[in-house]
């Protein structure tokens, strides 16, 4: 009886796929992951997919994984597929796109954080505070400090219908809105802000926001 | 069984213990019986304010760890019978003395007595204020009509809404008309929808507040004052009359506009 192939090896034109099978031994499938690199006579560099199917690696196995390829020299893994995620992931992804509401007024010294989308129904006062993972919607005066793509959504966006917010910071760039700013409007009204291609924080009128950021938009239909 | 009302409001200086005595004994004047507590302690100034500093003998940390009974502790203001008592602070010690589990044992005892207990908060948001607002059934924030102070009440307010409490009331104090008026400072409306809550009374700025506090005897016992009137205003308020606010028009009607009125006639 033959020994059933764990590590199936695929040529496309993008490089390899190693689809690894989900139903064996962890262990078995890495010495055999190891003897499969080690054996394969390719000449040059070559992309490697990693499918893991329906198993679940935790990030150490993954790693042993990519090790275990990067074992020989001719072999560079590109991406790692999986079909399965954990139930804590699953969560921290619902969550991360879901949007959460506040109703009521931040302020002086309060902290509201959300994963994903924050939208506040009341003013935030100066020194009040609001992150979120996401975009940030604030449906009243925005006077304290708001920090939106806190987890690294450089694309999110501060809208409020009142833009008047002390600190303003999206992503990693932080903008503390002086007088000085040229940016700054008189009439705060209906404004966003959002991260400029320059790597600068730009401010523009509410209106634009359909043009700049395409993708907030995730109504489908109508007529 | 009366209601306890805490006056606070983060920033010091603001009148929280010149409102706590007016109030009280606008309160009392309207045949409420009324205790007002002190909880600065190591700070204490509204027995100063009262005229009482003199008639001391125990405090609210004496009353706390048990040295006295409450009733021996008050300290009676005689100008008003039987209606306004004082629970003076300690000075000798701090704020860590006391607990807010053990103050609102307190003021549960004493609100068996008497119709209200009126409690002034230390400045600051620490130990003090704790104490002062374990016990209260609601809340009185003073604030004047100053970037600062009103931004120090935004705060109080934040973390006065996470308390078990009724929603917290404004009293806007030390208006100065002619500032007010030109702008140079935050109007009653600004400070309003600033802070969003309910607007409980204005008290004008007046220097008789300031020599009646030196003489131990609360602005309010002069009903032809103007801050007195805005006092007696915010007491009947509290007992659950309308009273219309003061409102800056109503206010122009000084004693100036009053004989600029009759000689336009």
């Amino acid at each position: 009886m033959t020994k059933k192939q764990l590590v199936y090896i695929k040529g496309t034109k993008d490089g390899l796929v190693l689809r690894l099978d989900d139903q064996s031994a962890y262990a078995e499938l890495v010495d055999e992951l190891k003897l499969k690199v080690s054996d394969e006579g390719i000449d040059g560099q070559a992309e490697v997919l990693l499918q893991l199917g329906n198993r679940y690696c935790s990030e150490e196995q993954i790693k042993e994984l990519i090790a275990s390829v990067h074992t020989s020299p001719h072999l560079r893994v590109s991406r790692v597929q999986s079909d399965v995620i954990s139930i804590e992931e699953s969560n921290r992804r619902i969550l991360e796109r879901q949007s959460e509401t506040y109703v009521g007024i931040v302020r002086s010294g309060q902290v509201i954080k959300a994963e994903g989308d924050l939208v506040v129904v009341g003013d935030v006062n100066p020194n009040g505070k609001i992150i979120a993972g996401g975009n940030i919607f604030v449906l009243g005066r925005l006077k304290g400090s708001a920090h939106a793509g806190a987890n690294g959504n450089k694309e999110a966006v501060i809208a409020a219908s009142w833009l008047e917010a002390t600190h303003i910071k999206i992503n990693e760039t932080l903008e503390t809105m002086t007088d000085e700013l040229t940016i700054l409007s008189e009439q705060p009204e209906m404004e966003c802000a959002y991260l400029h291609a320059n790597g600068f924080i730009a401010i523009d009128r509410l209106q634009e926001l359909r043009l700049l950021r395409p993708q907030l938009s995730t109504f489908k239909g109508g007529s | 069984m009366g209601e306890a009302i805490v006056i606070t409001s983060g920033k010091g200086g603001v009148g929280k213990t010149t409102t706590t005595a007016n109030l009280g004994t606008a309160l009392a004047l309207q045949g409420k019986k009324v205790c007002l507590i002190d909880t600065d302690i190591g700070l204490r100034n509204l027995d100063v304010v009262l005229g009482l500093e003199n008639r001391i003998i125990y405090d609210l940390v004496d009353v706390i760890e048990g040295r006295c009974k409450v009733h021996q502790a008050l300290v009676k203001d005689k100008r008003f019978e039987d209606k306004l008592y004082l629970l003076p602070a300690a000075q000798t010690t701090d704020k860590h003395a006391i607990n807010p589990a053990q103050m609102k044992e307190l003021v549960t005892e004493l609100k068996r007595d008497y119709d209200y207990v009126v409690i002034d908060c230390p400045a600051g948001i620490e130990q003090g204020y704790k104490n002062a607002v374990a016990g209260a059934d609601r809340a009185i924030v003073v604030t004047t009509p100053e970037i600062s102070a009103v931004r120090d009440a935004d705060r109080i307010i934040g973390l006065l809404e996470q308390e078990d409490i009724a929603p917290p009331k404004l009293i806007i104090n030390r208006i100065r008309q002619h500032l007010m008026k030109a702008g140079d400072a935050l109007d009653v409306n600004e400070i309003t929808t600033h802070l969003s809550i309910d607007l409980l009374g204005i008290i004008m700025d007046d220097e008789s507040v300031i020599t009646s506090s030196n003489k131990g005897e609360p602005v309010v016992m002069d009903p032809t004052n103007r801050a007195a009137q805005g006092y007696r205003n915010i007491a009947r308020r509290i007992l659950g009359e309308s009273v219309p606010l003061m409102s800056m028009d109503v206010q122009k009607k000084g004693i100036f506009s009053k004989i600029k009125a009759v000689f336009a006639k």
